[in-house]
């Protein structure tokens, strides 16, 4: 029975791993089979589209600055049954169709248990998310070519007691009956949300506002607030005794590529993407600038404990200022959720009549 | 088990690294999906925070006590950028909440759908300076 | 013999007339004032498209973080625990004139914030922010607090239409918007920062600020009428002086101004380091709800 269990438990993990961002709450069958490698299709990247000479500061970096938004549809991973890496017109505007429709907020229809998960209007979200991408891909993954994180390795003993832990708490929480604040997620705890690298898009505040100096590209995303300071100089990264939560990064420019790469990430579990061990995981990040308002964001993963072999994806960014702009995104200093969750879970364990078995009527 | 193994892979979403699953808070954890509700009630303030903005709502009962709802809605930042501020709400608006109690009973909810009376949905669309906020 | 007497007297008045300068300007004078921009070598800083460039690791060295105004050292708290580890240092006030000067009414909240400034209670929404220091629970410090935070902040200035400051102390950010005409669309921790350029001096204004930040430890604090003015200017390559006035009718008489010296920080590769503070707060915000207490 155990066995069974933390199987399912561990297949849950890799569901959600391959799942798409936001596909999970507006689903409510079980998890997609397993997809067929697809056969070699060229996605169109940047290297395809016709070479556009970007401003240069006045101190001579390529001109990155702005405010940027990664919002789309388009996931992670592509979708099983689909075998294109980049659609036709037609496919692509079924496709966008069909996810919008799958994402969208407003929609009531699945049941209460998945009408609540969507939780407000739709207009409460980042509109760009319910379109696809302009290349028409059907993953944001470019490498491997069938779109998909390639497949996981056997992890440690110790990991796989980390990973029993985090998805016992996980099951707590969506109970909303955690045991005490340490144990709820990083991001449901202010410490870290897309801050923490690779960038990806979520359902709202998808920004990221990008500022140069001298010898330095910062990244400051939205959610939270928080500077990424990247130097230029050439520089060696921090000692390794000098562990962080958004880990230490340094760049360069490869003509106009800004090439940043991130090290020194903290041990503590969920640190890193998609639960990756910390000290043997590594990632590359790219940026170019390809228009006025687009800048292609890519990164490379690799973790040979987690993954058999590096993946990349490619997610291009919009810039949305002057017209639009990022706002102050704090979070931890009026975090009442966390409150709400861990006094009502204790009230439920004092009185187990709150937790009602059948829906009651509406008011 | 269908629904387990939906709320397992949910939760494992949120705690893997990076924040790819779409919510930063699987709302079914704090919200009961057993206790939908549906009020008119009579804004009294609107607290323009993160990571969710509060609305608290007054709402009169049959027997003509007033009991106070918090309403959780999403992040200020979008309505922001579309042009609405904190002036957008003012106390003394009526709007209508159809959402989901509490877990625990208590008086709060999730505001799935935000309505004024007429219809109008709260908050859609922009909101140009100087344009007076919904009523 | 004539040639002998001028040997000794030469030397001896010289002695004289080089004691006598030397100590004239100490003589009868009290301890120098804070140098004013004015006190240093004119100073032009390099441009950067035009303007002042400011970029650079900057950090103040007073205590005021501690107390804005006159304060002597003291314990800290749990010194039967901590020692000389809690301890906090004396510092001279950075209030121009010494004091705040608060409306009579307004000191009562001042002690009451001090009186409570460790005391923490988040179980009901609507009193979360009525106790505690802002700082003990890692909340964001607001202008100007952050600036004299003994910590390290950069300034990252470009060619877009902000400049960015990026503090170590909980990777607090704020964004100036320059040249902007917008409003605060709502209030914010680190308040709605519009600057301009006026001569070499970088104005920043600010409003739209929380009004649960405080100014210090000792509990000096605001309403939501809050505007603080902020002058940033280069005194030489190593110096920037900061000036803030601060208003605030519902709490404070009149405005009252702050200043002190920031240092540029020179050490090789130095950078902004993580003070991510919110996980020592969970046990003091959140373990009164913990599974098993009570």
């Amino acid at each position: 029975m155990k066995r069974q269990f933390l199987s399912s438990v561990l297949f849950a993990a890799l569901a959600a791993a391959i799942i798409p961002s936001a596909f999970v709450l507006a689903q409510t069958g079980a998890a997609p089979a397993a997809s067929k490698p697809a056969p070699a299709a060229k996605a169109a990247t940047a290297k395809t589209e016709k070479a556009w000479t970007p401003k240069k500061t006045p101190w001579g970096d390529p001109d990155l600055q702005g405010v940027w938004n990664d919002a789309t549809s388009t996931p992670l991973q592509r979708p099983a049954g689909k075998g294109e890496a980049v659609l036709n017109e037609e496919q692509a505007d079924q496709f966008a169709e069909q996810l919008a429709n799958d994402l969208s907020r407003d929609r009531r229809d699945g049941g209460n248990e998945v009408d609540v998960n969507r939780a407000y209007n739709e207009h409460w979200m980042d509109a760009r998310r319910l379109k696809i991408t302009q290349d028409r891909r059907t993953s944001l993954i470019v490498d491997p070519p069938d779109g998909r994180i390639p497949p996981t390795v056997q992890i440690s003993p110790e990991r796989q007691k980390l990973r029993a832990e985090r998805n016992a708490a996980a099951a707590r929480f969506n109970a909303g009956m955690p045991d005490v604040a340490t144990e709820l997620s990083l991001p449901i705890r202010c410490i870290i949300r897309t801050d923490s690298p690779p960038y990806l898009p979520t359902i709202y505040n998808n920004d990221f506002q990008i500022f140069q100096s001298p010898g330095y590209v910062v990244i400051g995303p939205e959610m939270i607030h928080s500077a990424r300071i990247i130097p230029l100089d050439g520089r060696p990264h921090l000692g390794p005794t000098l562990k962080q939560w958004l880990g230490d990064t340094r760049g360069h420019f490869e003509g106009n590529t800004l090439v940043i790469e991130t090290t020194n990430f903290r041990p503590d579990d969920g640190t890193v993407y998609q639960g990756a061990n910390p000290d043997t995981f590594k990632i590359t990040e790219r940026f170019t600038r390809v228009a006025d308002d687009a800048i292609n964001y890519e990164f490379t993963v690799s973790d040979p404990l987690t993954w058999t072999k590096p993946w990349t994806a490619m997610v291009p960014w919009t810039k949305i200022d002057p017209k639009e702009q990022m706002y102050e995104y704090m979070c931890h200093e009026d975090n009442f959720d966390i409150v709400h969750l861990l006094s009502g879970a204790r009230a439920r364990e004092k009185n187990p009549a709150l937790n009602l078995q059948q829906p009651t009527k509406t008011r | 088990m269908r629904t387990t193994m939906l709320s397992v892979v949910v939760g494992v979403g949120l705690l893997l690294g990076g924040v790819t699953l779409s919510a930063h808070h699987a709302f079914s954890s704090e919200f009961d999906a057993n206790r939908p509700v549906k009020f008119k009630g009579t804004v009294s303030k609107m607290m323009w925070v993160n990571p969710h903005a509060w609305i608290y709502v007054d709402v009169k009962n049959a027997d003509g006590t007033v009991e106070e709802w918090m309403v959780e809605a999403g992040t200020p930042n979008t309505l922001l950028r579309r042009g609405f501020t904190k002036a957008s709400l003012q106390p003394g608006t009526e709007i209508m909440v159809d959402g989901y109690q509490s877990k625990d009973g208590s008086k709060r909810a999730n505001g799935r759908d935000l309505t004024l009376p007429d219809g109008r949905t709260l908050f859609l669309g922009s909101q140009e300076p100087g344009q007076a906020p919904p009523k | 013999m004539r040639t002998r007497v001028w040997r000794v007297i030469t030397p001896l008045g010289f002695a004289v007339i080089v004691a006598v300068v030397w100590l004239l300007p100490v003589a009868g004078q009290q301890a120098r004032p804070t140098p004013q921009a004015s006190a240093f070598p004119a100073y032009k800083a390099p441009r950067l498209d035009g303007h002042p460039d400011l970029n650079g690791i900057w950090q103040a060295f007073v205590t005021a973080n501690i107390d804005l105004e006159d304060h002597e050292a003291q314990s800290g708290p749990y010194p039967e625990m901590l020692g000389a580890y809690g301890g906090w240092p004396a510092g001279q006030s950075i209030v121009e004139g010494g004091t705040i000067p608060y409306k009579p009414e307004a000191l009562a909240k001042k002690k009451q914030n001090v009186a409570n400034r460790m005391k923490v209670d988040v179980s009901n929404d609507k009193t979360w922010h009525d106790l505690g220091d802002p700082e003990m629970k890692c909340y964001m410090p607001g202008i100007p607090r952050a600036t004299y935070m003994p910590f390290p902040f950069q300034i990252v200035q470009g060619t877009s239409p902000y400049i960015l400051m990026a503090y170590e102390f909980a990777t607090a950010t704020r964004t100036i918007r320059m040249d902007w005409k917008q409003e605060a669309p709502t209030d914010t921790w680190m308040g709605w920062s519009r600057g301009h350029w006026e001569g070499d001096t970088l104005v920043v204004d600010v409003t739209g600020q929380r009004e649960e930040t405080w100014f210090d430890r000792a509990g000096n604090y605001h309403s939501d009428m809050l505007h603080v003015v902020e002058r940033f200017t280069p005194a030489s390559a190593y110096h920037l002086m900061y000036e803030a006035t601060i208003e605030d009718p519902k709490v404070y008489t009149r405005p009252w101004k702050i200043s002190f010296p920031l240092y540029r920080r020179t050490e090789k590769n130095l950078q902004l380091l993580e003070y991510k503070c919110v996980p020592w707060t969970e046990e003091m915000l959140y373990g009164k709800f913990k599974k098993g207490t009570k």
